[in-house]
């Protein structure tokens, strides 16, 4: 068997060495013969012919002994190959067209396909990650996806039958201040249950992580680093472990460091215990902060899981009506939060390359059929010759899969250098727990992509050339080589069938694009323009006490309002657009009281005077904070203009009380002004009911400043002027607000962006597609024109005549792709902001846009058709 | 042509050559030679039946070929049984023997 194959690969691959080795062979049995011949006494002469007689003839003989090779198949598929690559190589224009063509589309679908790939189908990078699960709170009466309180957790945790860990960590992050070893740094920790890292199944790079006693007093002050931390800010010091750190003016023992690939939650770059014995605020039903993880038992589904924790939910309802009445858990699979928003856009994306693909396919297939009809002749004589049409047709084919396979080779160079534009474009969207790159799942989609698609755009072509009638074209002499209908009508089937795909694309991305501007002219509610902000928390250890804190804010503030450029300075706890948010529940003083469940919810912010001018919020009616208010938290609050609709319809809200037991058990604020509302969660959220209490005491402040310039030209002097008060102060990250503005929409406009693209090549294919084919009836039908031209016929009409043709598929292709628009968009609605899936101004806008392309690509051949010389055409029949 | 020659019954080529290089290795004109001589001029190997014969046999592995010098140190390719050919070739000497033992007990019946 192993000899079998050994001798076939050696045919196959020493072809030109069998063959001497053959020659010899038989060379050398005629001479034998001869010498034989000889000793019998015959002439030299005499001898040869009569060994050449009884040899038979060599040639058949050879070639017999070819056949026992029994590689006979695969040498014809070589054979198709090198004559395959030779026709190539002599049509290089229809080549590159080809190869570009279709290295556009695979590289397209190879790039998204490897994004697709490590969010959506690479498993988690945790161990057995199908038996992971991520349980979200959830209000039975419609309420959203939220977190689960503290003491619920621990009785969820203690209550299960059905997992083998169930972990948390906080619902966002924490901010710790390292100081003590060279610059102070701000840095973003997650509290995490002492379980979290067993239930993830995640094992430490180095020392050890958490166990369920960190949880306890007195083990709680230990970090684990995580991997960038540690070679970053640490230099991948090896003996780490066992030193200790200064965080928040506390000690903590670092007691091991994470694997390289492990970033949970998303830009943790350190974690630390939960300790619910040590920490008050972990001791409360009411505040849904923690967000579980759990690990199913092996065997045990999701659904049983569910079932186990509505079970739990049940007693609880029970047993605390008053905090957890209509509170339950949605178990849903690790994958779906952590992939998030990102899974519809990568499904759309991946659907519009897929047209493109296809779209690739249609031009060059047409391509190849306008080839084919003009290699008419040399099909036929290679029929006559005695070629089985299944032969052509596989030669055909085979032509067509080396483009396919040439193309794919280039489009996964495309891909490479795709994903990183990808990745660039999406940025923090793209889950940190996915690894993107073209690897070899990619690769041998690639293969498999590109050999489909020579099989999709080869396969009409192959059948194609072997159909006409072979005596026919050879009388014809091979000139107008037999146009049969059935080809034109393919050819013209297929350019209406890319027409339509294409306007399905654009339509889609017209819909995004609409959508991207409304949301880029939706009004915050306050103006962005020359704005520098920037996030601080103070150490506690430092500033215990709220008097300190107010101390630090308030130098803080006079500091940089003095300097030159600064206009205003704005502090405030929750940043817009940031990602940041608090809200509180309430009530109004001297209304009957209300029932636990019932109250008033507003977002809940604390600001300094200056906040409102700096960021230029309006005030509506009454008046904003006076200094004396602001810096001494008096009983004053500011309502937005939203909770004062809501909250009192028909009544005047100024000089009304509210109560914020959550915050200020013992106080009630006066209503003092009504001020705009603002988009605080995102340009495509309804504003939401907000109240700013005056407070300078809070232990952490977003400031907001406004400049009379470019904002970012005061960086230097705001960390100069920090530096000044508390050299160990670290500072966040300093932006614009115009880029807070501009990453909140980050979303929208990578969605926007990448489909646009993909919709600007699917229109330029499908514009080449359809000039490919008028060029090519153009010049079949030179003579017609010629005749027509030389009978009378004005080039008016003959532009009208080529024209008339084009655009009469170019609408079929429209209404066709106006069509499936119309059903294909609907699947958009989410991704659409302020307008509807069917907006009739895109549709028009589009199908306008298409009938100009359309328009271009038949008046170029169009032109060249009335400049035509009847004379010569003519006389070349 | 003093005796009458007879064509090879299809088949029975394989056995032959199998059978000629029993006795050491050769090449290819020296198996004709050797078929003809000792079926003393009965049976001839046509030359262009012979190699394809040969290059069927090795590609099923019952004989192995090598370049070696022949007598007057010319190059030739020797032939030579392999193990599997070994094993074919008294496979094939029993069919044989079955076949022509049974068709002589119907002749001598008839």
């Amino acid at each position: 068997m192993l000899n079998k194959l050994r001798l076939r690969l050696r045919a196959l691959f020493f072809k030109p060495k069998m063959e001497d080795e053959l020659q010899a062979e038989l060379q050398f049995h005629l001479e034998k013969e001869i010498e034989e011949n000889i000793a019998r006494g015959m002439t030299p002469e005499e001898a040869r012919f009569a060994a050449l007689r009884s040899f038979g003839g060599v040639e058949r003989v050879k070639e017999e002994s070819r056949d026992v090779r029994g590689v006979r198949l695969l040498e014809e598929v070589w054979q198709d190959m090198r004559y395959g690559a030779r026709m190539l190589f002599k049509n290089p224009g229809f080549t590159l067209v080809a190869v570009l063509t279709l290295s556009m589309g695979i590289g397209a679908n190879v790039a998204i396909f490897s994004v697709v790939n490590a969010v959506l189908i690479q498993p988690l990078p945790f161990a057995e990650p199908d038996r992971l699960v991520w349980a979200w709170g959830n209000i039975r009466s419609g309420g959203d996806s939220i977190g689960v309180s503290p003491v619920d957790y621990l009785d969820y945790r203690a209550q299960n039958m059905t997992f083998e860990q169930f972990a948390a960590t906080f619902s966002i992050p924490t901010y710790l201040n390292l100081t003590g070893a060279g610059e102070p740094e701000r840095l973003e920790a997650r509290a995490v249950t002492g379980n979290f890292f067993q239930a993830l199944g995640v094992n430490a790079a180095l020392g050890r992580m958490f166990l369920p006693e960190n949880e306890k007093l007195g083990s709680e002050r230990v970090v684990v680093l995580s991997q960038e931390l540690w070679r970053g800010r640490f230099g991948g010091d090896p003996s780490i472990v066992g030193k200790t750190l200064t965080l928040n003016g506390n000690n903590y023992e670092v007691i091991g460091v994470a694997p390289p690939s492990f970033k949970f939650p998303q830009g943790a770059e350190l974690w630390v215990p939960m300790s619910f014995d040590a920490d008050p605020g972990l001791r409360q039903r009411k505040a849904h902060f923690l967000r579980p993880i759990g690990r199913l038992k092996p065997g045990v589904t999701l659904a049983q899981a569910q079932a186990d924790m509505d079970a739990i939910a049940r007693r609880l309802e029970a047993q605390y009506p008053e905090s957890n009445a209509g509170w339950n858990l949605r178990m849903v699979p690790l994958r779906d939060p952590l992939v998030g928003n990102i899974r519809p856009t990568l499904q759309m994306l991946f659907g519009a390359v897929g047209f493109v693909l296809l779209i690739a396919c249609v031009n060059v297939a047409n391509l190849s059929l306008a080839r084919a009809a003009t290699r008419q002749k040399e099909i036929a004589v290679r029929m006559a010759l005695g070629a089985g049409r299944l032969r052509i047709a596989r030669q055909m084919l085979t032509e067509n899969m080396l483009l396919a396979l040439t193309g794919g080779a280039l489009g996964v160079i495309l891909a490479a250098w795709g994903v990183d534009l990808i990745v660039a474009f999406i940025g923090d969207n793209i889950p940190p727990i996915a690894q993107v790159g073209v690897d070899r799942v990619a690769l041998t989609f690639t293969l498999g992509v590109s050999l489909l698609t020579g099989l999709l755009f080869g396969l009409a072509p192959a059948l194609m050339a072997t159909w006409p009638q072979l005596s026919e074209t050879l009388k014809d002499g091979g000139k107008g080589a037999g146009q049969s209908g059935l080809r034109n009508r393919t050819r013209s089937l297929l350019v209406v069938f890319e027409t339509a795909i294409a306007v399905t694309l654009l339509i889609g991305a017209g819909l995004l694009v609409r959508s991207y501007i409304r949301l880029q002219h939706v009004n915050p509610g306050f103006d962005a323009a020359n704005v520098l902000t920037t996030r601080m928390n103070l150490t506690y250890a430092k500033y215990d006490t709220p008097e300190k804190a107010a101390a630090f804010w308030g130098q803080l503030h006079d500091r940089l309002a003095a300097l030159p450029g600064v206009e205003a300075v704005g502090m405030i706890t929750e940043l817009p657009l940031s990602g940041q948010s608090n809200s509180a529940l309430f009530t109004v003083e001297g209304r009957p009281p209300v029932l636990p469940g019932q109250e008033f919810d507003a977002s809940f912010r604390r600001v300094n005077k200056d906040y409102l001018r700096s960021m230029r919020i309006p005030l509506l009616r009454g008046r904003g904070f006076t200094e004396q208010e602001a810096r001494q938290n008096a009983e004053v609050v500011l309502i937005s203009e939203s909770l004062a609709s809501d909250v009192f319809p028909n009544e005047e809200p100024l000089g009304k009380r509210l109560r914020i037991p959550q915050y200020e058990p013992t106080s009630s604020f006066e209503i003092v002004g009504v001020v705009g509302d603002i988009r605080h969660h995102g340009l495509d959220y309804t504003p939401y009911a907000a109240m700013y209490l005056p407070a300078l005491s809070a232990g952490w402040m977003n400031l907001a400043i406004r400049a009379a310039g470019d904002p970012m030209s005061l960086a230097a002097a705001v960390r100069r002027e920090t530096r000044a008060i508390d050299p160990d102060q670290p500072i966040g990250a300093i932006r614009t607000m115009e880029q807070v503005l501009s990453e909140s929409v980050s979303e929208p406009r990578y969605r926007t962006g990448l489909l646009g693209l993909f919709a600007l090549v699917a229109l330029i294919l499908a514009g080449v597609g359809i000039y490919g084919v008028i060029a090519y009836t153009t010049t079949l039908r030179s003579r017609e024109i010629g005749v027509r031209l030389a009978l009378g016929a004005q080039s008016e009409d003959v532009l009208k005549l080529i024209i008339g043709q084009g655009v009469r598929l170019a609408l079929a292709g429209l209404l066709l792709g106006l069509g499936g628009a119309l059903s294909l968009t609907r699947v958009m609605k989410t991704l659409l902001f302020g307008i509807s899936a069917t907006d009739p101004l895109t549709f028009a806008v589009i199908a306008l846009l298409l009938v100009v392309v359309a328009l271009v690509a038949c008046w170029l051949p169009a032109r060249r058709a009335t400049k035509v010389d009847p004379m010569i055409v003519l006389r070349s029949e | 042509m003093k005796k009458t020659q007879t064509d090879l019954l299809q088949g029975t080529l394989d056995l032959l050559v199998l059978k000629t290089l029993q006795s050491g290795p050769t090449h290819g004109w020296d198996i004709a030679q050797r078929i003809q001589q000792i079926s003393q001029d009965v049976l001839r190997v046509g030359q262009g039946s012979l190699y394809p014969a040969l290059h069927r046999l090795e590609a099923q592995g019952w004989i192995a070929s090598e370049w070696g010098a022949s007598e007057n140190n010319r190059k030739a390719k020797y032939y030579k049984l392999t193990a599997a050919g070994r094993k074919q070739l008294s496979a094939e000497t029993e069919t044989w023997k079955r076949f022509t033992g049974a068709v002589e007990l119907i002749l001598k019946t008839s």
